[in-house]
C-alpha cells in the first residue's frame, strides 16, 4: 500500500489524505473505518494556517502520525516474534550447529570444537544410558500410554450415555489432573507411594495382603511413574474422546438400536469406528508426550535421592529415568551440551518415526469415511 | 406383516410438557397411512413411539394384536427410515443393509442373500461395495429402505424420507415408493410436512395437529370434506381462502344466506344450522369470475402466472386477506386494479363456526 508522501499543498487536503491512508494500513477488513478517520481528519484540520509557513509543521506531524499507524500493528505482534527467535527458533538452530561439537558451556563460545557425526555415533552405540532411558520411555510410554485410551474410551462412552445434565461437572473432574502443576500431584502421589506410610501399600496390603512394597525399587519405579502419568492423562483423553462422540450424529445410535444392537455392540460397531480420526489424534499426541515424557519421573524419582533436592536423576539404577532425563543430565549435569543436543535430535527423529507409524496405522483410513 | 393399533396413546416429557394427547388410530394391515402435520404437531413422535425410541407415557400400542409397548425396538417388528438416512460411513452399503441380520446372528449366506435380494428390488446391486459417502442423495435413500425391507419388518416406519432430497428426485422416489407398498406391500407408515407427500401416497392421511389427530380419511375426503378449518387450511396449494362472514338479516326462506362485509351476500342451498357460521371456506379452484355487479364485488391485486393456470389474487371490501382465484386462462382485459365479480361455487362451500369447526359440508 503506497502512501502520497509529498506534502500536500493545505492541511484539509492533508487530513483527508490521512483518513484514507490510515484506513488502507490499518483498517483493512474492517467497516468502522470512517469512524476512526474522521477524527483524524477533524484533529488535523481545525487549526487553520494564517500563512504558508504554517503549512509544512502540520503536513509533518501527519506524516509521523502515519508511519506510528502503519507500525503499531507490527508493533503489537512483535513480542511473540521476538521471544519466539530468542527462544524458539535460535535455541532451536543452534542445537543443531551444537550436536556437531565438542563444548562445555562454561568456556565459552571459543571453547566448541568440532567432531563431526561423532555425537551422533557415540549416542546410538556407546551411550549405555541413553539407551536405558530410551528403554525405561518405551516402557512407561506403554504402561502409561495404552491405558489412557484403553480406558478413556469406554469411559467417554459412558459418560456419553449414562450423564445428562452431570456430565460437564464430571469431565470437569476427570479434565483436573491435567491442568494441575505436575510438581504438585508428583509429590503427592510420593506420599501415596510412601513404603510405611502410604495409601496404596494400605490399600495393596489390605485387599491383596501383599508386603509394603518400597516403589522407588528399581522393579517397581517405572509402574509408579506410569500410573501418575495414566492418572494425570486419562481425563483429557476423556476429554477428547467425548467431544468426539458428541459429534456422532444421534440418528446413528438409533438405527443401530432399531437394528438390534446392544450397548456393546452400538460401541463397538459405531462408536468406536467413527472415533478413528480421534484415536489417531490422541495416540499420536501420547506418542509425542511419552517420548518427551519428563516432569513427572523427574520430580518423583527426586524423592528417591533423600538428599532434599527437587531434581532426580531417575532413581535407583537410573530405573526410571526418561530420554528427555538424559537429555537434561548431559546437558547441565555434565555439561555436555554437544552430546545433549545430539540425543535431543535423535528423539525428535524417533519421535517423528513413531508418528509416521501411527499415521500408517489408524491415520490411513480417516478419511475414509 | 400385521395391523397396528394406538390406544389412547399418550406423551409427556419429563419437565411436563404434553406432546400427544391421547390418540386413537386403527392401522389396517398393508395399508399405507400418512402423518401429516405442521412442526412440532407430534407426528414424529408418534412415529418414534411406534419404532421404540420414545417412551410411550400412557395408552398401548398394538403391532398385530400384541401390545408392544415395553418390548425392545429391534423385537417389535418394526423398521425404521431416518430423515437423514442414518447409513453407517465406515461400512459398504452391503454391510450398511445387512448389519441387523448380522447383530441377529444369520449366517453369512443368509446375509447375502436377503441383502441381494433386497438390492434387486431397489435396483443398487452395483452398489452394494460402496461407501456411503460416494452415493448420491437418491441413492442413499434407497440403501436406507433396504436396510429396512432386509429386516422383513410387519411394518415400515418413514420419518420424513424425502426431505433432503431435491425436488425433482422427490418426485421420483415418491413414484418408486408407491410402487415399493404395491410390490411388497407391508403396513406403512410414514410422516411428512408435505401435503403433496401425503394427498399422493397415502391410503389414509392422519392429519395431526397440536398432538392431536384433527382427522383420518382418504385423501379426498379431507381434501373435500375437512372436518375443521385447520384441516382445510393444511391441505391445498394455494391455501384456502377463508372469508369472515355473518348470516345474512334476510334469511327467511330457510336456506343459509350468508354476508361477507360489504362485498355482497352469497346464498347456500342448505339448511340454517343453530351454530352461527363466522368464516367460509371456499377453494381457490372453486370461485368462478362473473361480471361486475353479479357475486362479489373485488378488486385484482395480483396474477400470478403458472404456465398451465393464472392464479388471481382480489381484494374483497371488509376481508382482510386476499382471495386466490384459479384460472385456467387469463380472461382478456384482466388487470391488476380491475374490479371484478367472484362467484364461489356454493356446492364446494365449506362454513365452519367459531370454534373451527366444519359445519354441515356440502
Amino acid at each position: 500500500m503506497a502512501l502520497p508522501v509529498s506534502p500536500p499543498p493545505d492541511p484539509d487536503q492533508d487530513a483527508a489524505l490521512a483518513s484514507r491512508g490510515a484506513g488502507d494500513g490499518l483498517a483493512e477488513g474492517t467497516t468502522n473505518v470512517p469512524a476512526s478517520t474522521s477524527l483524524i481528519a477533524e484533529d488535523l484540520a481545525s487549526p487553520t494556517p494564517q500563512h504558508s509557513g504554517a503549512v509544512a509543521r502540520p503536513a509533518a506531524a501527519s506524516r509521523r502520525r502515519l508511519t506510528m499507524r502503519k507500525a503499531a500493528p507490527y508493533l503489537f505482534i512483535s513480542p511473540f516474534f521476538i521471544l519466539f527467535l530468542v527462544f524458539g527458533l535460535f535455541p532451536l538452530l543452534f542445537s543443531i550447529y551444537v550436536s556437531f561439537f565438542q563444548w562445555d558451556a562454561a568456556t565459552g563460545l571459543g571453547g566448541m570444537e568440532w567432531v563431526g557425526i561423532d555425537n551422533y555415533a557415540f549416542v546410538l552405540m556407546q551411550d549405555d544410558w541413553f539407551h536405558k532411558s530410551l528403554y525405561n520411555t518405551a516402557w512407561m510410554g506403554i504402561a502409561g500410554g495404552l491405558p489412557q485410551h484403553l480406558v478413556a474410551l469406554p469411559l467417554a462412552f459412558f459418560l456419553h450415555t449414562a450423564f445428562g445434565r452431570w456430565r460437564n461437572t464430571f469431565v470437569g473432574i476427570y479434565f483436573l489432573p491435567f491442568i494441575t502443576s505436575t510438581v504438585a500431584i508428583s509429590l503427592v502421589f510420593t506420599s501415596l507411594f510412601s513404603r510405611e506410610f502410604g495409601v496404596v501399600n494400605a490399600m495393596l496390603g489390605a485387599l491383596l495382603h501383599l508386603e509394603n512394597i518400597d516403589w522407588w525399587q528399581p522393579q517397581y519405579s517405572k509402574t509408579m511413574i506410569s500410573f501418575v502419568v495414566w492418572w494425570r492423562y486419562v481425563g483429557f483423553n476423556t476429554v477428547l474422546y467425548l467431544s468426539a462422540i458428541q459429534t456422532i450424529p444421534r440418528d446413528l445410535f438409533e438405527a443401530a438400536i432399531m437394528d438390534g444392537a446392544s450397548r456393546w455392540q452400538q460401541f463397538r460397531h459405531i462408536t468406536l469406528p467413527m472415533l478413528k480420526p480421534m484415536i489417531y489424534f490422541a495416540v499420536t499426541l501420547t506418542i509425542i508426550g511419552s517420548l518427551q515424557l519428563f516432569e513427572e519421573p523427574f520430580v518423583l524419582t527426586a524423592a528417591s535421592a533423600g538428599d532434599g533436592r527437587m531434581s532426580g536423576s531417575g532413581g535407583i539404577d537410573q530405573a526410571g529415568k526418561s530420554a528427555a532425563m538424559h537429555v537434561f543430565t548431559t546437558g547441565f549435569g555434565e555439561n555436555d551440551f554437544g552430546t545433549a543436543s545430539a540425543v535431543a535430535w535423535i528423539l525428535f527423529m524417533i519421535i517423528a518415526l513413531m508418528t509416521m507409524l501411527n499415521n500408517r496405522l489408524l491415520g490411513r483410513d480417516t478419511e475414509g469415511r | 406383516m400385521a395391523g397396528l393399533s394406538l390406544r389412547n396413546v399418550r406423551k409427556t416429557y419429563t419437565d411436563g410438557t404434553d406432546v400427544i394427547h391421547g390418540i386413537d388410530l386403527e392401522v389396517q394391515d398393508g395399508e399405507f397411512l400418512v402423518f401429516v402435520g405442521p412442526s412440532g404437531c407430534g407426528k414424529s413422535t408418534l412415529l418414534r413411539m411406534i419404532a421404540g425410541l420414545e417412551d410411550i407415557t400412557g395408552g398401548d400400542i398394538l403391532i398385530g394384536g400384541e401390545r408392544i409397548n415395553d418390548v425392545e425396538p429391534s423385537r417389535r417388528g418394526v423398521a425404521m427410515v431416518f430423515q437423514s438416512y442414518a447409513l453407517y460411513p465406515h461400512m459398504t452399503v452391503a454391510e450398511n443393509m445387512g448389519f441387523a441380520l448380522k447383530l441377529a446372528g444369520e449366517s453369512r449366506d443368509a446375509i447375502g442373500a436377503a441383502v441381494g435380494r433386497a438390492a434387486e428390488i431397489l435396483q443398487i446391486s452395483h452398489l452394494l461395495d460402496k461407501r456411503p459417502k460416494t452415493l448420491s442423495g437418491g441413492q442413499r435413500q434407497r440403501v436406507a429402505i433396504g436396510r429396512a425391507i432386509v429386516r422383513k419388518p410387519r411394518v415400515f416406519l418413514f420419518d420424513e424420507p424425502l426431505s433432503n432430497l431435491d425436488a425433482a428426485l422427490r418426485v421420483q422416489m415418491r413414484i418408486e415408493l408407491a410402487r415399493l407398498h404395491g410390490e411388497i406391500g407391508n403396513t406403512m407408515i410414514y410422516v411428512t410436512h408435505d401435503q403433496v407427500e401425503a394427498m399422493t401416497l397415502g391410503d389414509r392421511i392422519a392429519l395431526f395437529n397440536a398432538g392431536r389427530i384433527e382427522q383420518v380419511g382418504r385423501p379426498l375426503d379431507l381434501y373435500e370434506r375437512p372436518a375443521s378449518r385447520f384441516v382445510a387450511g393444511f391441505l391445498g396449494s394455494p391455501r384456502m381462502n377463508f372469508l369472515r362472514c355473518e348470516p345474512a338479516p334476510s334469511a327467511s326462506t330457510g336456506s343459509l344466506r350468508l354476508r361477507l362485509g360489504d362485498a355482497g351476500e352469497i346464498s347456500l342451498n342448505r339448511p340454517v344450522g343453530a351454530a352461527v357460521p363466522v368464516a367460509l371456506g371456499v377453494r381457490p379452484e372453486h370461485i368462478s369470475l362473473t361480471r361486475t355487479g353479479d357475486g362479489l364485488r373485488a378488486r385484482v391485486e395480483l396474477l400470478e402466472h403458472l404456465g398451465d393456470s393464472v392464479i388471481m389474487y382480489a381484494s374483497l371490501a371488509g376481508q382482510r386477506d386476499p382471495v386466490a382465484v384459479r384460472l385456467s386462462a387469463h380472461p382478456d382485459g384482466l388487470e391488476p386494479g380491475a374490479t371484478v365479480g367472484l362467484l364461489p361455487q356454493a356446492e364446494h362451500v365449506a362454513i365452519f363456526d367459531a370454534a373451527g369447526r366444519a359445519m354441515s359440508s356440502a
